[in-house]
C-alpha cells in the first residue's frame, strides 16, 4: 500500500479537528447544563417566592419568565393539605412535605420540584427535567455547528497548502526522471526547504560515488581495449607471416609464433576477467576461514612444472596450520599470480613461498632470486598495465598480475609490501591477512 | 634499405622485423628510445619506425629531440593510440606518417616504400634506369622487355645503386644497407651478389671503381 504524505496529513489534521470539536462540544454541553440548572433553579425559587406574596386567586406567573408558562406547574396547598390551586388541572404532582429542591419521578417523567412552606400554605413549583437537557443540547449545537460547517472547507485548504509545501519534492523527482542514466551531476541544493536538504545531500553524495565508480569503469574499459591491441596486433602480424611463409620450416616457425601470440591474448583476457571479478565493493563475499598453508601447498604444486622447465627451485616453507579469513578462490589466484611473477622474472636460483601465523595475522611471503624491482618503482607496480621498464621476459606480461594481487589483498583487509630478498637481491613480497578469529 | 624499428613489444617487434625483411628491407630493432638513439647516432637509416608507448622515455619525446637535433630521417609512427588528437600530435612532433595498431604488414611495407620514395624526391613508384625497370612493391625486375629473377639481396643492392646513378658506393656501404644487426656477412658477399647481377644484366651495367666501390653510370 502506498502512503501519501498529503493524504496522511489531511486525515490526521481533520481527525484532530474532529476530536477537538467533540471535546469542545462535550465540555460546552456540560457547562451549559450547570448554568441552566443554576438559572432555572433560581427561577423556580423566584416563582415560588412571588406566588407566596400573591393571593391564591390571581396565581399567574410573574412577567419576564425564562420558560414559557405552560412548561411550569404550580400548585398550592393549605396547611391542612387541601389543594387550593393548580395551574394544570390534569397534572397534579404529589405534595412534597419538605422545603427545597427535589427530583421527582412522576407520570413517566422526571421533574424538578421546588417546595416552599410558609406556615399557612405549601407552594410547589415544578418543570420537567427533559426541558433542561433540550436547552443544553441546543446551546451546544449552536457552539459546535460553525466548526462542523467549516470542516470541509478546512479539508480543502489543508489539501492545497500541503500540496504547495510538497512541491519541491515533486520538482526533484521530475528533475530526476528527466535525466539520462549517464547524467550524474549533483542536484541543485539552493532554495530547498530545510527538511529536504539532508535527503538531496545524501542523494548527491550517492550520485557522486556512482559517478566515480562509473568513471573508473570507463577508464578500465578504455585501458583494457588499449592493452588488448598489442597482443592482437602481434597475432595479426603473425598470422600474415604464416600466410606469407614459402617453405615448410618458415611456416612451422610462423605458426609457433602465432600460437604464442594467441596464448598471450588469452592470458590477458583471463587476467582482465579475474580483475573484474575482484570487485572492491563486495568485501564480505564468501568470507570463510581458509587453511592458507593448504592453499599455498596446492599453488606450489601447480607451478612446480613451470619452475622445473625454467631450471628453478620452488619450495614451500610452512610450519603448522595458518588461517586466513576470506574467499579461497581469490586467495589462490593472488598467490598464483605472485608465484607466476616470481618464476617469470627469475632466471637463476629459485622461489620460496613462506606461510606463517603471526599473532592475529596470517603472513604470506614469496621471495625470489630474480632481478627485483627498484625501490622507486615499487609504488607503481600495483597500477594496472604498468610494467617495470627494462624488465624483459620471454613472454610479454599482461601488466595486471600485481594489480589483481593488490585488489585481492584490499578486499581481504590485508596489507602488502615489497622489498629486496635476503641478501639485498631479488624480490620479497609480503602479504598480511587478518585471520579473523581474534 | 636499412630501417630502424623501435618497439618494446617483443612479439610485435619480431613479427614486423620478419615481415619487412621478407619485403627486402634490412631492419635493426631497438627495444627503447635510448638504444634507438644510440643506433641512429651510429648508422645511417633510410627510415625510422617508431612505437610511441616506450618504457621510460616516450617515443614522441624522443622524436621531438631528434628533430631539434636536426635529424631528417623519415619517421613512421606505429602506435595503438588512435585518437585524432594523438595522430595530430604525432605528425606535428615531426613524424611523416602514422599507422595505428593493429596494422597490415603489406600496408606497412607500402607506406615505408612511399616514404622512401618521397624522401628520394621521386613520385614514380618504379625505378627506371635505361632499359632496366625495378618495381619495389613486387620486387619484379624488367630488363630489355624481359622479366629477370633477382634474389632479395640482389634486388636491394641494385636498388641502392640505382637510387643515385653515378655515385660510387663502397663495399662497406653496401654491406651496411644489406645486413642488419646480428646478420652474418660473409667476407665476399657483396662481390658474389655483383657477380650474379652482372650475369643477368651484362658486365657493363655495374662498374667496379677499383679501390672505391661500385657504381652504375648516369642515365644514358
Amino acid at each position: 500500500m502506498t502512503s501519501s504524505i498529503r493524504g496522511q496529513l489531511l486525515a490526521w489534521l481533520l481527525g484532530a479537528l474532529m476530536v477537538g470539536g467533540l471535546l469542545i462540544g462535550y465540555s460546552a454541553y456540560h457547562r451549559a447544563q450547570q448554568d441552566i440548572d443554576e438559572l432555572l433553579d433560581y427561577q423556580l425559587k423566584q416563582l415560588a417566592f412571588s406566588l407566596s406574596h400573591q393571593s391564591v386567586g390571581s396565581a399567574s406567573p410573574p412577567p419576564g419568565l425564562l420558560l414559557p408558562e405552560p412548561d411550569f406547574i404550580t400548585q398550592v396547598w393549605d396547611k391542612d393539605g387541601v389543594l387550593m390551586f393548580y395551574s394544570r388541572p390534569n397534572l397534579a404532582i404529589p405534595m412534597r412535605p419538605r422545603q427545597g429542591f427535589s427530583n421527582v419521578e412522576w407520570n413517566h417523567q422526571a421533574w424538578r420540584v421546588y417546595t416552599q412552606l410558609d406556615g399557612f400554605r405549601t407552594i410547589q413549583v415544578a418543570h420537567p427535567l427533559s426541558l433542561r437537557e433540550e436547552m443544553a443540547a441546543s446551546l451546544t449545537r449552536r457552539a459546535v455547528m460553525p466548526l462542523v460547517l467549516l470542516l470541509p472547507l478546512l479539508g480543502v485548504g489543508i489539501w492545497i497548502i500541503v500540496g504547495q509545501a510538497l512541491r519541491p519534492l515533486s520538482s526533484i523527482s521530475s528533475a530526476l526522471r528527466a535525466r539520462t542514466p549517464s547524467a550524474l551531476e549533483p542536484l541543485p541544493q539552493r532554495d530547498l526547504p530545510e527538511e529536504l536538504v539532508p535527503m538531496v545531500g545524501s542523494l548527491n553524495d550517492l550520485l557522486q560515488r556512482l559517478n566515480r565508480a562509473l568513471e573508473a569503469q570507463r577508464q578500465f574499459i578504455a585501458d583494457a581495449a588499449h592493452e588488448l591491441r598489442s597482443p592482437l596486433t602481434a597475432v595479426q602480424l603473425q598470422l600474415q607471416l604464416v600466410k606469407r611463409a614459402g617453405t615448410a620450416e618458415e611456416r612451422a616457425a610462423a605458426l609457433e609464433r602465432l600460437e604464442r601470440g594467441v596464448q598471450r591474448s588469452t592470458r590477458l583476457v583471463q587476467q582482465l576477467l579475474t580483475l573484474a571479478r575482484q570487485d572492491p565493493q563486495d568485501a564480505a563475499a564468501g568470507s570463510t576461514s581458509i587453511d592458507l598453508d593448504h592453499v599455498a601447498g596446492e599453488v606450489v604444486a601447480d607451478f612446480e612444472p613451470m619452475a622445473q622447465r625454467d631450471g628453478l627451485t620452488l619450495t614451500l616453507d610452512s610450519q603448522g596450520p595458518v588461517h586466513a579469513q576470506g574467499d579461497e578462490d581469490s586467495l589462490r589466484v593472488m598467490l598464483g599470480n605472485l608465484v607466476d611473477n616470481a618464476i617469470r622474472y627469475t632466471s637463476r636460483g629459485g622461489v620460496v613461498v613462506r606461510v606463517q601465523q603471526m599473532g592475529s595475522d596470517a603472513v604470506l611471503e614469496v621471495e625470489d632470486t630474480g632481478a627485483g624491482i627498484p625501490a622507486d618503482e615499487r609504488a607503481r607496480v600495483f597500477d594496472r598495465f604498468y610494467r617495470v621498464p627494462g624488465q624483459k621476459t620471454e613472454e610479454e606480461g599482461s601488466g595486471l598480475g600485481l594489480a589483481i594481487v593488490k585488489r585481492v589483498v584490499d578486499r581481504h583487509g590485508g596489507r602488502i609490501s615489497l622489498d629486496s630478498g635476503t641478501g639485498g637481491s631479488g624480490l620479497r613480497v609480503t602479504v598480511q591477512l587478518p585471520s579473523g578469529n581474534s | 634499405m636499412r630501417l630502424l624499428l623501435v618497439e618494446d613489444d617483443a612479439m610485435i617487434g619480431e613479427a614486423v622485423r620478419t615481415g619487412l625483411r621478407q619485403d627486402g628491407f634490412t631492419v635493426d630493432w631497438a627495444r627503447d628510445a635510448e638504444s634507438g638513439d644510440a643506433a641512429i647516432k651510429a648508422e645511417a637509416y633510410a627510415l625510422l619506425l617508431l612505437d610511441l608507448g616506450l618504457p621510460r622515455k616516450s617515443g614522441l619525446d624522443w622524436l621531438r629531440e631528434l628533430r631539434r637535433r636536426g635529424n631528417r630521417t623519415p619517421v613512421l609512427i606505429l602506435t595503438a593510440r588512435d585518437a585524432v588528437a594523438d595522430r595530430v600530435a604525432g605528425l606535428d612532433s615531426g613524424a611523416d606518417d602514422y599507422l595505428v595498431k593493429p596494422f597490415d604488414l603489406d600496408e606497412l611495407s607500402a607506406r615505408v616504400r612511399a616514404l622512401l620514395r618521397r624522401d628520394a624526391g621521386r613520385a614514380e613508384p618504379l625505378l627506371r634506369h635505361g632499359d632496366l625497370t625495378l618495381d619495389p612493391a613486387t620486387h619484379e625486375a624488367n630488363y630489355r622487355g624481359e622479366t629477370i629473377n633477382l634474389s632479395a639481396r640482389e634486388f636491394a643492392l641494385l636498388t641502392a645503386l640505382l637510387e643515385r646513378p653515378g655515385a660510387i658506393l663502397s663495399r662497406a656501404q653496401l654491406e651496411q644497407r644489406l645486413y642488419g644487426w646480428g646478420e652474418e656477412v660473409e667476407s665476399n658477399a657483396v662481390e658474389v651478389h655483383i657477380h650474379h647481377l652482372r650475369r643477368k644484366l651484362g658486365t657493363d651495367f655495374i662498374r667496379n671503381v677499383r679501390g672505391l666501390g661500385y657504381t652504375v653510370s648516369k642515365a644514358s
